[in-house]
């Protein structure tokens, strides 16, 4: 990339840590520096966007904060929509002390109103045409900016038997798993989802837990790549992140936790496979709630005590914020998935 | 060989030149250089550079058993003739070294002996040019830096690949003539059964068109170079021939070789752990580990294979393994 932003490579460069013996995380400050730049440079050399140039994009928050630290670099204009349940006041004024424009749809529901939206995206493309929406739920550019990644697991780990990570767009896991499985054509990648999101095939509902799951089902999620697919509650998340910080010092966020949780249940099941973990924030954004105890016990259900395997499912279902329930996917579609489920 | 003088490394454009040309020239011996063969690349493709732009690089398999020679016997009157005739990159690379050296002026003859046949991806063309730049270098008494060597090779023929290197594993700029990333390590161990897919002639290299590859590839080119890192790192012949199978596929649509498929299938049968092509040739190259097939048995039993389905020109040679291949 040209000049200027050069400083957020180094920033979108994950730690690689190791948690256990055959157990191995790249922890990211920001993980989502990583596709909005790709997909900002490719859209710098195609000619989509030009010098001072506006980009628009809907984001529940990280993906947001990365193209607003990109825009400001590089002097791009950049409107940012999102939803009342996905945003605080002090996120929204992080991103607009960046020079960001933030749109706030309402939502009633609570799963994040994707729909209201996108909608609102639309209206904006139709006045502004020249406008850059990166689409980082269907664009493939989501999935391929992950080679580096890929590339920075390979060098580091050498052979590896499986892949955890978050699910929202798809795009981390799906796109650092395509590349890894070339490599390792074995591999085995485990999806990592929360309750009443319906990118696994549960009804759309009211999540407790951010930045993973969706209400609607972006293209970069791949399903015939995944092995086994993962929900885990709001609660046994935020559990976990708080014990990777006392045991590991690594302060994530609580998707972080999520995937860590799986990660190790895993590792320890299977104590042969090298494994990898994904873990896409850091936790200073969630110091209010994630991170607060006065905050956590006003939660039904917590302290909750982490449980140490899921509970298999036969039919796919939601289930509560203290729980942890896995299901084989085995590579199918998802349309075979749910008529399978009939 | 006797020694007559030390040459002085002048540059040429720096004024009074004449005479000590005319030193230097009596100073000069016959001297000899020699370059080895490759067998195509490990990997092939774009990679970023430390500048953060895209470079065309590559990968070669040494191929340390056949070299070219190059002897130069330096003459006072200005031009060089080449035996055979008309060796005109192997002349000009003459010509630039001598510039190099601060030396212009001088001719000479250049022999060029070489066993590396021509046109199927074997680096014939660059080995006879390494191998005239060493030796008009022995002819000044002295040695350059392969750094220069590659410089000079890019100079006097437009591309290069990393033969001046020897057999270090190293990416490699080929079009600009210099390293992009050295792995820091021998290859690991192999037994390559190499062969020739096409018998219908040679090829000429630089002609071909670049191969224009998509956002895909480049970001797989990305991965594909931290697994061959790795491979050497680790001396792990499995994880190179992979990267090697990947570069031969992605290689399949620019430059197709006739019954890829059939190759892989054999390979597979014998429980090689890759297949690696001249990207720019008609090479291909079956890897096995040489670990793991150690005494080279299954490189002969699979060369029969080969054989039998009606591949010719087969080879075999080893790659950083110790002992000796059956043939
Ligand atoms: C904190 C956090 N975790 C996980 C994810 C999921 O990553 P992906 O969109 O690549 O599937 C996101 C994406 O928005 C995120 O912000």
């Amino acid at each position: 990339m040209s000049e200027p932003g050069d400083y957020l490579q180094a920033f979108e460069t994950p730690r690689l840590a190791q948690l256990a013996a055959n157990l191995h995380t790249a922890a990211f400050p920001l993980m989502k520096l990583m596709p909005a730049r790709y997909m900002v440079d490719r859209a710098e050399a195609t000619g989509h966007l030009r010098r001072g140039g506006h980009i628009v994009e809907t984001t529940s928050g990280t993906f947001g904060l990365a193209i607003a630290m990109l825009a400001c670099a590089l002097d791009y204009r950049l409107t940012l929509i999102t939803a009342s349940s996905l945003i605080d006041p002090r996120f929204k004024d992080r991103l607009e002390r960046l020079g960001a424009t933030t749109l706030v749809i309402d939502d009633p529901a609570g799963d994040g109103n994707q729909h209201g939206r996108l909608e609102r995206l639309q209206e904006i493309l139709d006045v502004r045409p020249d406008t850059f929406w990166p689409h980082q739920y269907d664009s493939p550019d989501n999935r391929l900016a992950y080679a580096r990644l890929a590339e920075q697991v390979v060098r580091h780990c050498g052979h590896l038997d499986c892949l955890v990570g978050c699910i929202g767009t798809g795009g981390s896991l799906c796109g650092t798993g395509a590349f890894l499985r070339e490599m390792f054509p074995g591999l085995r990648i485990i999806a990592v989802d929360t309750h009443r999101s319906i990118l696994f095939g549960q009804p759309a509902g009211k999540r407790m837990l951010r930045g993973l799951g969706n209400s609607v089902l972006p293209a970069n999620v791949r399903h015939e790549m995944i092995d086994e697919v993962h929900w885990v509650g709001a609660l046994p998340a935020y559990a976990t992140a708080q014990a990777l910080f006392r045991d590991h010092g690594l302060f994530m966020g609580p998707t972080s936790g999520a995937a860590a949780l799986v990660a190790g249940w895993f590792a320890r099941t299977n104590p042969q496979a090298a494994t990898m973990v994904i873990m896409p924030d850091e936790g200073h954004r969630y110091v209010e709630t994630v991170y607060n105890d006065s905050w956590l016990s006003t939660l039904p259900g917590w302290p909750v005590a982490i449980p140490s395997a899921p509970t298999d499912l036969d039919r796919i279902r939601p289930a509560a914020e203290t729980a942890w329930t896995r299901f084989s996917w085995n590579r199918r579609t998802l349309a075979a998935v749910l008529a399978q489920q009939q | 060989m006797a020694k007559i003088g030390t040459p002085r490394l002048t540059d040429s454009r720096n004024g009074k030149g004449g005479e000590i040309h005319t030193s230097v020239a009596r100073s000069l011996q016959t001297g000899v250089g020699r370059a080895i063969a490759h067998h195509g690349e490990f990997l092939q493709g774009v990679f970023e550079g430390e500048d953060g732009r895209l470079h065309r690089g590559l990968v070669t398999l040494p191929l340390v058993g056949c070299q070219a020679v190059a002897t130069f016997w330096p003459r006072e009157e200005g031009r060089i003739r080449t035996r055979p005739a008309k060796r005109s990159k192997a002349a000009r690379a003459a010509a630039m070294t001598i510039e190099h050296l601060g030396l212009a002026g001088t001719g000479g003859d250049l022999t060029i002996d070489s066993a590396i046949p021509v046109g199927h991806g074997y680096g014939s063309s660059t080995a006879d040019v390494v191998a005239t730049i060493r030796a008009v270098a022995a002819a000044a008494s002295t040695r350059l830096r392969q750094s220069t060597i590659c410089r000079l090779a890019v100079a006097a023929e437009g591309a290069s690949d990393a033969i001046a290197y020897g057999g270090d594993a190293l990416l490699f700029a080929h079009r600009e003539g210099r390293i992009l990333e050295h792995f820091g390590g021998d290859f690991p161990p192999l037994f390559v059964v190499g062969f020739r897919t096409d018998d219908s002639g040679p090829i000429d290299t630089l002609r071909l068109p670049r191969a224009r590859y998509n956002a895909e590839e480049i970001q797989l080119f990305r991965v594909m170079r931290g697994l061959a890192y790795r491979s050497i790192r680790e001396q792990d012949p499995r994880m190179l021939g992979r990267v090697a199978t990947m570069s031969a596929s992605i290689c399949q649509r620019h430059l197709p070789k006739p019954r890829f498929e059939t190759v892989l299938d054999i390979a597979q049968e014998y429980g090689a752990c890759g297949v690696q092509v001249a990207h720019s040739g008609t090479l291909v190259g079956i890897l096995l580990d040489a670990n793991q097939h150690a005494g080279g048995q299954s490189a002969v039993t699979m060369a029969n294979a080969l054989r039998e389905v009606g591949f010719r020109n087969l080879e075999t040679f080893a790659l950083n393994a110790e002992g000796i291949v059956a043939t």
